[in-house]
């Protein structure tokens, strides 16, 4: 029995985390969030970002080896995913990584020989769309190529700026273009794989806030003690810490089950994309409320984490979608 | 990511199965069989089954063969744990004994402790107890009063012990006793392994909320205990227990999953009998438990991982304490609610629902025995996230 990441799984993590510590942290986030209240139409895509995701592989995750990507496979996308969840890292790397994964899984060989490789190196920028209406797509303004669960590889479309206040995104509604089909049937497969790494991005999001939470909660003085001392904060973060831990597991676990094709994969995603947006808008409102006034400014980083997490909880089916899936696998219609 | 167990594990869920089909009467898996049954009669054809388990080698699991265990792996006892539940095996008689004594003598109990212990428990010759608890000192057991005075060879224990399980069934108890006068707190406590069979201890049956008496209360008057019956040093008992409560940190998460996923099964059918399983609210709230449920089962291998790994778990143990506790009572939360004017009746179409009514009045018990939730919280907050005291 091994279920626990690999310490070349964790370095994968650590070094996607210190990348971002050390090179991308908050305030350089920040800027790109003020830059989406001036210029909602701006690529909010930092260069430096991109080109790293592209040089450390961050891109290249999932793609084949004999496409130039690694060959790894969603394992080690979620840990990718769940460090730049807790870095509320902006940029299309999930879309580019879906994107390559509905070609790599249901594309034509000349579909994947043109877009796998420079998906993979940061050359060429992906979106998944949520459908074929092709509407508020991820970086849908910047996106090269462009995939729909219904099968379609979109290129060349032309965009329309879609404000959103989760400002670590950026978003477009997508008209025209060439289209394409892909040569077979994704829409199960790219379904499951973009609700993991949302989830999982969404479980980065809660841990992150939650430690912070933490943090501040041990140093923040009232009635002449840590206001983390009180019981009603100790518990309320106690709780959220299992509820944290537990959507972790779930994601680890549904990543696996997707990429073996585990029997009970599909019951895997739901509980994990279930329990890890529930998690994370727990964590983020609890980082508000527990910084008390600070945490409802635009100053403090709490709205950054807090929105993130409502963007990504609905997507990909949202909880309560996921709960009616649950209900229907374990108990019938 | 290696989620199978190992060639030689499979082939002991093999062995210990086809022992369990050859050995569970099939009238004990009829819902409602061990409640029909007087206490004294039920535990006694317990003990004798489990007795017959040891001998036929499926006790112990993972014990050292020294001790007479099987010497097998954690993956052995996370199976034995499940396949018991899923054979509808009774449950343990001893589970105080086996649980948390035996792996403390094991790890710091002498040589003749080791060897008086440890087999006549395994073979259910002696029903062991816990004295941890009293009136006064429940979540603060460091507030414990029982005391224990030095007469020549033996200690002199007076005092009382609560919610003492197989309390009128025990044989001996390994009891938290203030054998330094007038110490405070944590300090001058010993774990004395006192005799029950005699004049000065009287257990008397506590009758719970569900009306069966699994638990009771011990009452020390002069109870004699030799001196030398003490687990670890003398006065330094409060080791000795933080030793004995980590022995919690089992695998034990893979067999409450696989009891607890069939009894929300069972749920499910009850719901469809009644015509609610369509109810939108209801799904979604059995869904909500099911997560939770699936996210148990995902723990309990993660723990297991750790204790393959060698690792420490530390006060984790907190977590998963609160995890399934608070997990199973929801659970039985939403059969309380789904019945709706039935709540409370014996019956309904047909279904005798006395069995289910007995699991969902447990579940108010499970986030009370073994640390309450509200302790188990503040552990977590403390030891594991690192807030302050």
């Amino acid at each position: 029995m091994f279920f626990a990441l690999t310490e070349d799984q964790q370095e994968f993590g650590a070094a996607v985390r210190g990348y971002l510590a050390e090179r991308f942290d908050l305030a350089a986030v920040r800027g790109v969030v003020e830059d989406a209240v001036n210029d909602p139409g701006g690529d909010g895509n930092p260069a430096t970002l991109w080109k790293a995701a592209g040089e450390q592989g961050w891109l290249a995750v999932t793609v084949p080896e004999e496409f130039d990507g690694l060959g790894l496979g969603l394992v080690e996308a979620q840990v990718i995913a769940r460090a730049l969840g807790a870095g509320v890292a902006p940029g299309p790397w999930r879309g580019t990584v879906l994107a390559a994964e509905a070609i790599r899984l249901a594309g034509s060989d000349e579909q994947k020989a043109a877009w796998l490789p420079r998906l993979a190196a940061a050359e060429a920028v992906g979106a998944l769309a949520s459908s074929d209406a092709l509407a508020a797509v991820e970086y849908g303004a910047i996106a090269d190529v462009v995939v729909t669960p219904g099968g379609r590889l979109v290129t060349g479309a032309s965009s329309t700026p879609r404000g959103s206040y989760d400002g670590t995104v950026r978003l477009a509604d997508l008209t025209g273009g060439e289209v394409q089909e892909l040569a077979g049937p994704v829409e199960a497969e790219i379904r499951a794989r973009a609700a993991v790494l949302a989830a999982a991005d969404l479980v980065g999001v809660a841990r992150e806030a939650l430690t912070r939470t933490v943090a501040y909660d041990r140093e923040r003085r009232q009635f002449g003690v840590p206001v983390g001392s009180f019981q009603a904060i100790k518990h309320a973060l106690a709780d959220l810490h299992c509820t944290v831990t537990m959507a972790e597991h779930a994601v680890l676990y549904a990543a696996h089950a997707v990429e073996v094709g585990a029997e009970d994969a599909e019951l895997a995603v739901a509980v994990a994309k279930a329990k890890a947006g529930d998690a994370a808008v727990a964590s983020t409102g609890a980082m508000i409320q527990y910084h008390g006034g600070i945490g409802y400014t635009w100053e403090h980083e709490a709205h950054l984490f807090y929105k993130r997490a409502k963007r990504l909880a609905g997507q990909w089916g949202d909880s309560a979608t996921h709960r009616a899936r649950i209900a229907e696998l374990t108990m019938g219609g | 990511m290696d989620l199978s167990y190992t060639a030689a594990e499979e082939e002991f869920r093999a062995e210990l199965r086809a022992w369990l089909a050859a050995n569970v009467p099939g009238e004990w898996r009829r819902p409602g069989f061990w409640a029909s049954l007087p206490e004294d009669e039920s535990f006694a054809l317990r003990r004798d089954w489990e007795r017959a388990k040891a001998e036929a080698g499926f006790a112990g699991i993972q014990w050292p063969v020294e001790y007479g265990g099987r010497g097998g792996t954690p993956g052995m006892k996370a199976i034995y744990d499940a396949e018991m539940v899923l054979a509808d095996a009774p449950r343990t008689v001893n589970p105080l004994g086996l649980t948390f004594l035996a792996p403390t003598v094991m790890a710091i109990g002498t040589d003749a402790q080791k060897k008086e212990i440890i087999g006549p428990m395994l073979r259910n010759e002696v029903i062991w107890c816990q004295g941890f608890s009293e009136p006064g000192a429940g979540s603060d057991l460091a507030a414990l009063s029982c005391r224990g005075v030095r007469d020549g060879d033996d200690f002199v224990v007076n005092g009382q012990k609560v919610w003492t399980t197989n309390a009128v069934h025990g044989d001996k108890i390994f009891a938290m006793v203030r054998t330094d006068p007038g110490s405070q707190r944590h300090r001058g406590i010993s774990m004395l392994l006192i005799d029950m069979h005699q004049p000065g201890v009287d257990a008397r049956p506590l009758k719970q909320m569900s009306g069966a008496s699994e638990f009771g209360e011990v009452f020390f008057t002069d109870a004699r205990v030799p001196a030398t019956e003490v687990l670890g040093d003398i006065d330094d008992g409060w080791r000795t227990a933080m030793l004995l409560l980590s022995f919690e940190r089992g695998a034990s998460g893979i067999s409450q999953y696989t009891e607890f996923r069939r009894q929300y099964d069972a749920i499910v059918d009850l719901a469809r009998k009644l015509g609610r399983h369509t109810d939108p609210v209801l799904r979604d709230r059995l869904a909500r438990v099911l997560t939770d449920l699936e996210c148990l089962r995902l723990h309990s291998m993660h723990v297991l991982t750790q204790v393959e790994q060698g690792r420490d778990l530390g006060f984790e143990a907190s977590m998963t304490k609160l995890i399934w506790s608070e997990t199973f009572q929801d659970l039985w939360e939403v059969y309380d609610d789904l019945l709706g004017e039935a709540a409370t009746l014996d019956d309904i179409e047909g279904v005798d629902l006395r069995p289910l009514h007995a699991q969902a009045l447990w579940s108010r018990s499970v986030t009370i025995w073994g640390g309450s939730s509200q302790v188990q919280r503040n552990v977590t907050a403390e030891r594991v996230l690192g807030l302050p005291r």
